[in-house]
């Protein structure tokens, strides 16, 4: 990767990757081993961007990918991608805003595909433009997105652990 | 009154440190063994592909009437392999306890040099693969017999020693081009199969000398 890649190309879409890394990860070591992979895959596969989509698109769906199999490879125990996460270790990490770290817990309660649509969602994506990237349909995506937003909600408010 | 999930979001992240981009460690120590291991893995493959082939075009040539053009194909991979296979000893040599820019100048040092021993080899061999096609399709059965034919007919072919010295001048033409851009067509061969590499290989290691400097 080239310096200019990485400053043109990488650097200011970082926050997508931060935002993402952060909600599947526990720690500031995985986040930045997390991170530093994500670069290297978008590095990598830079040439397989036929510009189809936007390209921020493309570093959604490549930053969602590398955290799903990182967090696969990393897992002690098989889980589908579907299912609950196991309890989740304690992340010592804390935001400036106190809410944003609040919400964060929350999130990482969710499943590792909710976790997906809700970044998605909160990054003011399409239902459309978030089928596309998990590779779904579209049609669930809203029904989808506000089952989480409960789900969220409620954890939010101390009602779900 | 209670923020929404989408306010929390918005305005968490207006933070100034909530998006900080980490530091990017060892990157290019990953870049550069992903590179190498790439190609290592791909060199393998053609080796794997040409020994494999030898065999396919063996025996297919036997099938189909021009086992000459098989043997001739056959010998020549199977030296081009022996010689690959050599210079692949070489590639597996090279320490990987150093930093990523020595790896990357040792690899892309043998890179150079197996691409020139090649170089130079394909000089011989693609000129070499068509005289055994043209060997092996004149020594078939049908084109031996269509010859036969020909020659029962008077005047029809200028022969020197039972061989028809017009129909070679194509023939040494061919050759003697193949052999003088031999070079570049295996250059042109080359690019096509490991351009990618190439090219990414470049990148790295002038990106590496340029944050030396």
């Amino acid at each position: 990767m080239s310096n200019d890649f990485y400053t043109s190309s990488i650097l200011p879409y970082a926050a997508i990757i931060i935002k993402i890394c952060r909600a599947y990860t526990n720690t500031q070591e995985d986040f930045e081993d997390y991170y530093q992979e994500v670069c290297l895959q978008i590095w990598r596969s830079n040439e397989n961007f036929r510009g189809q989509s936007e390209w921020s698109t493309w570093i959604y769906r490549l930053s969602l990918n590398v955290c799903l199999t990182l967090l696969k490879k990393n897992s002690k125990h098989h889980v589908t991608s579907d299912q609950l996460p196991d309890v989740a270790a304690e992340d010592n990490r804390t935001f400036d805003d106190e809410s944003l770290n609040h919400l964060y817990t929350a999130i990482k309660q969710l499943s590792e595909i909710d976790r997906a649509v809700v970044l998605l969602y909160l990054e003011e994506k399409s239902y459309q433009e978030i089928a596309e990237i998990i590779g779904t349909n579209p049609n669930n995506i809203g029904v989808r997105v506000k089952r989480i937003k409960e789900r969220l909600k409620k954890i939010l408010d101390g009602k779900v652990n | 009154m209670e923020k929404s999930i989408e306010t929390i979001w918005k305005e968490g992240f207006l933070e100034s440190d909530a998006l900080v981009a980490p530091k990017l460690n060892d990157l290019y120590n990953q870049k550069s063994k992903h590179i190498i291991d790439k190609f290592k893995r791909m060199f393998r493959i053609n080796l794997n592909a040409l020994f494999i082939g030898s065999f396919v075009i063996l025996i297919a040539s036997g099938v189909v009437g021009i086992p000459v053009m098989g043997i001739g194909y056959f010998f020549i991979l199977n030296a081009i392999l022996l010689v690959n296979r050599k210079l692949m000893k070489g590639l597996f040599k090279i320490d990987k306890n150093v930093n990523s820019y020595q790896y990357l100048k040792s690899f892309d040092n043998w890179m150079k040099e197996q691409l020139a021993v090649n170089r130079k080899l394909a000089r011989y061999y693609y000129p070499l693969f068509f005289l055994f096609m043209v060997l092996g399709f004149w020594f078939s059965q049908d084109i031996q017999e269509t010859f036969k034919g020909i020659l029962e007919r008077p005047n029809q072919i200028y022969l020197i020693n039972n061989i028809p010295v017009l129909w070679t001048i194509p023939v040494v033409i061919i050759t003697g081009l193949l052999a003088y851009f031999g070079d570049r067509i295996y250059n042109f061969d080359v690019s096509l199969i490991y351009g990618q590499v190439f090219r990414k290989l470049d990148e790295l290691i002038a990106d590496i000398e340029e944050l030396r400097a």
